[in-house]
C-alpha cells in the first residue's frame, strides 16, 4: 500500500531546513504522498528514507516498453482498479497478427490491411499498434525475413510468436526495433535467454497464475528482466478472472513477483470478440486477435479510446462552428458548449430533426451548458463575442441564434451586444427535433443593412 | 428483484449479487438478462437492423413474439415512442391498446417506456399502467414526473424504471425520492442512461461501476439492479454509415457496434440490458454469466 504523509513524515528528518522548498517537513511529506514532489528534493534524507520512499513511489505496475520513438507502446505502469478512483494510463495495446507461412503476395497485403486499421475519431487518431508475427512456416531464415518485411511495411512494433529457433533468427533481424519476444512455452528459458542478452521485452506464457508463478522464476533465473505474463485462459470468463487477480496482486497486494503487464493471444480463442472487449475495460495491457477486420477493429479501439480517456479531465471539442446536414445561408444558428457529451447529445438531436443548422460550439473549457454559466464561461459577452469572431456573420444571412433554454437569462445580453436577435431553445436537448422542425421558416430572413 | 412474466412465461430475476461482475467470488444467484426493444410509431432503420428487424414495422404483437420467441429475448422494452406528436402521435387509448395487445401475444415480461414527450407522457402512463392487465414496469421516472409515474405503478402493481442523466447522486435521490412516496424498493430498476460507444459510453461505464460499488459497501438507496438501454448505440454514424468503405462491413458493424456496448455495459455491472439487434441477444448473453 502506499505510504501516508505521517509515514513518509517518520521517515524525515524532521529538521524543517526548507531546502526542499516547503516552510516544514510535515508539508513536504503531503507533498509526497501526493505524488507532487520527489524525495531527491530533501539532500539530508537517509538513504534508509530514500530507499523505502522511491520504492513506494514505483508504480505497483511497472512499465514494459515494445518499440521504438513515436510507436513505442507502453504496457502497464497503472495506479488503479477503476478508472473514476483516477485514470487508466496506457490503453491496451492492440496487435493484429500474421503468419509467415502465407504466400508472399498474400503476406503483403496483409501487411497492408492491417497497416489500414487507423482511424480518425473525434479529433484523434486510433489505430492497432503492433504485428503479431506468427511462425507457421518453422523456418528460422523465412520467419527472420517475415519480421524485416513486417517491420518495414507497416513501421509498427512486433510480437514475435515462435519456437526459439526462429525467434532468435528474426531477433538478429530486427532487434532494434525492440520488438516483444513470446517464445512458445517449451522454449522459456532460450527465449528468455534471448531477451536478457539483446535487453528486449519478453512474454511469458503458462497456465493459470501458479504456473505463470514457476514460469516467471525461471525467465528471472534465465536474466529476462522486462516481462508480460499470459496466463494462457481457455474461455472468456477466464481470461478477465486471470486479468483481474494478476491486477487485483500488483495494485492491492504490492505482489512483485507477480506484477507484471498482462498479454492475451486470442487466435484460437472460442470468440476473441467478446474477449477482447471485455479485457479492454478489464485489465489487458496486450491482446492478440487474428481479425484485420475493420467492422471489428474499429469498435475496439474506440471503446479503448472511451475508457483510457482521463475521467477527471472533460473532454472537449474543438470550438467552432459545426455544419449538421447541408445548412445554408438561411439555416437556423444553435449555439451549445465544448464538452464533448454536450455536442454529442446536441449534434445528435439536431441530425434527428432532419432540418440544416449551423451549430456553434463556444470555447467553455468542456463544461457542460448550465456548469459553463455558473463559472462564466458561457456569457452574453463570450458568445456575442464568438458571433462576431468565429465567421458566422459571413455564412447566413439572417441574425437569429437558438439559445439553450437553461440560459435563457442571457438573452437580453446577447441581444444588445451582438444584435442578434435570440430564440430561446428547449431547456432538454432532447426536444429540439420537434423544436426546429416548428420553427418558422420566417425566423431566418436575410437582415437588410 | 424480479420482472414479472404472464401466464406460462418465464420471469427475469436479476440482483442479488454481493461482489463485482463477471468474476467467480461472492455469490451471484442471478445471471444479468438481455431483453429487446419492440418500438411503435414510424422508424428509420439503419441498415443493420432494417433487415433484421425491419419486416415487423408496424407490427409490435408480432415483433414481440419474435424476439421472445425466436431470439431469445428474455425480456421486452415496448417503446411507444408512436405517440410522440412528431411521430405520428398515436393517441394514448391507442398506445394503451398496443400495450394490451403485445403483453396478450406473449409472456414475456415487460417494460413500458414513454413517448419522451413530457405532456403526453403525462396522460401515458397511468393510461399504461390501467390497461397493463398484468405486472409491468414503467419507464421511466425521474425527477420531473416521479410522482405521477410511481403514483400510477404504485395503483396497479407495476414497477419503475428510475432514471438520472449519468449522475450517480441523482440516481441515488431518485431513488430516495421513490421510497419517501412509499414505492417497494423491490420494484425498482436503475436506468443511469446508457451513452453509446464512443459518444460518451466511458460515463455511463464509471457510473454503473460506481453504483455498483456503492451498492455493494452498503449504500442500500444504490443496491438496486441496473438496466442499461443500448439504442444510443444505433445513434452513432459508426453503426449506421455505410459510405465509410474503410470501416467495414455496415451490417457487421452496426452488430458490432451495439455488441461492444453491451460488453462494457456488463463489465461495468449491469443486470438489465436492452437491445436492438437479435444477433445481440446471443451475443450478450455469451457474457452475462453467473
Amino acid at each position: 500500500m502506499a505510504l501516508t504523509a505521517l509515514d513518509i513524515y517518520k521517515l524525515l528528518p524532521k529538521t524543517n531546513c526548507g531546502e526542499c522548498g516547503q516552510p516544514t517537513c510535515l508539508a513536504f511529506a503531503m507533498q509526497l504522498a501526493s505524488g507532487k514532489a520527489s524525495i531527491d528534493l530533501c539532500p539530508p534524507a537517509s538513504v534508509e528514507a530514500k530507499e523505502k520512499l522511491s520504492a513506494a513511489a514505483a508504480p505497483p505496475l511497472p512499465k514494459v516498453t515494445v518499440g521504438t520513438g513515436e510507436r513505442e507502446v507502453v504496457l502497464g505502469d497503472e495506479t488503479v482498479l477503476f478508472r473514476h478512483e483516477k485514470t487508466f494510463y496506457h490503453p491496451t495495446a492492440i496487435a493484429v497478427s500474421a503468419s509467415d507461412d502465407l504466400p508472399d503476395a498474400g503476406f503483403a497485403s496483409r501487411l497492408a490491411a492491417i497497416r489500414r486499421l487507423s482511424f480518425e475519431r473525434v479529433g484523434q487518431r486510433i489505430s492497432v499498434d503492433l504485428v503479431a508475427l506468427r511462425c507457421g512456416s518453422g523456418d528460422a531464415d523465412r520467419y527472420a525475413r517475415a519480421a524485416a518485411a513486417a517491420l518495414d511495411a507497416t513501421g509498427l512494433p512486433l510480437v514475435l510468436l515462435a519456437p526459439a529457433g526462429p525467434l532468435a533468427a528474426a531477433v538478429r533481424a530486427v532487434a532494434p526495433s525492440r520488438p516483444l519476444l513470446a517464445p512458445s512455452p517449451e522454449d522459456l528459458v532460450p527465449g528468455a535467454k534471448l531477451a536478457a542478452e539483446n535487453t528486449l521485452p519478453l512474454r511469458v506464457r503458462a497456465r493459470g497464475i501458479d504456473g505463470l508463478s514457476v514460469a516467471l522464476s525461471a525467465a528471472r533465473a534465465a536474466g529476462a528482466a522486462s516481462l508480460v505474463v499470459d496466463p494462457s485462459p481457455v474461455t472468456p470468463r477466464e481470461a478477465v478472472d486471470f486479468a483481474t487477480n494478476l491486477r487485483r496482486l500488483a495494485i492491492l497486494s504490492r505482489n512483485r513477483d507477480l506484477a507484471y503487464p498482462s498479454a492475451f493471444d486470442l487466435g484460437g480463442f472460442p470468440d476473441p470478440f467478446l474477449a477482447a472487449a471485455l479485457l479492454v475495460p478489464k485489465y489487458g495491457s496486450l491482446l492478440v486477435l487474428d481479425s484485420a477486420d475493420p467492422a471489428e477493429l474499429l469498435p475496439l479501439l474506440t471503446l479503448r479510446q472511451n475508457l483510457f480517456t482521463d475521467p477527471q479531465r472533460p473532454i472537449q471539442v474543438e470550438p467552432g462552428v459545426y455544419p449538421i446536414g447541408a445548412p445554408n445561408e438561411s439555416s437556423p444558428v444553435l449555439v451549445t458548449t465544448n464538452f464533448s457529451l454536450t455536442y454529442f447529445t446536441v449534434r445528435g438531436d439536431a441530425e434527428a430533426a432532419k432540418v440544416p443548422a449551423h451549430l456553434l460550439i463556444s470555447d467553455c473549457e468542456g463544461m457542460s451548458v448550465l456548469t459553463a454559466w455558473a463559472a462564466g464561461r458561457f456569457t452574453g459577452e463570450s458568445i456575442s463575442k464568438m458571433l462576431a469572431e468565429c465567421g458566422i456573420e459571413r455564412t447566413v444571412t439572417h441574425r437569429t441564434l437558438v439559445l439553450p433554454g437553461m440560459v435563457a437569462r442571457l438573452s437580453g445580453r446577447i441581444e444588445e451586444l451582438s444584435g442578434w436577435r435570440v430564440l430561446v431553445g428547449p431547456q432538454e436537448s432532447s426536444a429540439l427535433p420537434s423544436y426546429l422542425r416548428r420553427l418558422p421558416p420566417g425566423a431566418f430572413l436575410p437582415v437588410h443593412g | 428483484m424480479t420482472l414479472p412474466a404472464g401466464p406460462g412465461g418465464t420471469p427475469v430475476t436479476v440482483g442479488g449479487q454481493n461482489a463485482l461482475p463477471l468474476l467467480p467470488e461472492g455469490e451471484h444467484p442471478n445471471a444479468p438478462a438481455v431483453g429487446m426493444e419492440v418500438r411503435t410509431g414510424p422508424q428509420e432503420l439503419p441498415p443493420a437492423l432494417s433487415g433484421a428487424i425491419g419486416p415487423f414495422a408496424g407490427d409490435p404483437a408480432g415483433m414481440a413474439r419474435k424476439c421472445a420467441g425466436d431470439w431469445g429475448a428474455r425480456f421486452l422494452f415496448l417503446s411507444l415512442a408512436g405517440c410522440h406528436p412528431d411521430a405520428g402521435g398515436q393517441s394514448v387509448s391507442e398506445g394503451a391498446a398496443v400495450v394490451r395487445e403485445v403483453l396478450s401475444a406473449t409472456p414475456a415480461p415487460v417494460i413500458v417506456g414513454g413517448c419522451g414527450d413530457e405532456e403526453v407522457d403525462a396522460r401515458l402512463f397511468p393510461a399504461v399502467a390501467e390497461a397493463a392487465h398484468r405486472p409491468v414496469f414503467l419507464s421511466y421516472a425521474e425527477e420531473k414526473n416521479y410522482r405521477l409515474v410511481a403514483g400510477a405503478a404504485l395503483a396497479y402493481g407495476h414497477g419503475v424504471v428510475s432514471w438520472s442523466p449519468i449522475d450517480i447522486n441523482m440516481a441515488k435521490q431518485m431513488n430516495l425520492l421513490l421510497a419517501d412516496l412509499g414505492f417497494p424498493p423491490d420494484r425498482v430498476v436503475i436506468d443511469p442512461l446508457t451513452g453509446g460507444l464512443g459518444y460518451g459510453m466511458e460515463y455511463t461505464y464509471s457510473i454503473v461501476e460506481r453504483i455498483r460499488l456503492a451498492g455493494l459497501s452498503g449504500d442500500a438507496a444504490l443496491a438496486r439492479p441496473v438496466l442499461c438501454h443500448l439504442g444510443d448505440a444505433w445513434k452513432a454514424r459508426e453503426a449506421t454509415d455505410a459510405s465509410e468503405a474503410s470501416w467495414g462491413d455496415v451490417v457487421a458493424r452496426g452488430q458490432r457496434w451495439e455488441e461492444t456496448t453491451g460488453l462494457a455495459c456488463l463489465a461495468a455491472g449491469a443486470d438489465l440490458l436492452v437491445c436492438r439487434h437479435p444477433a445481440s441477444v446471443a451475443r450478450l448473453s455469451g457474457a452475462a454469466w453467473r
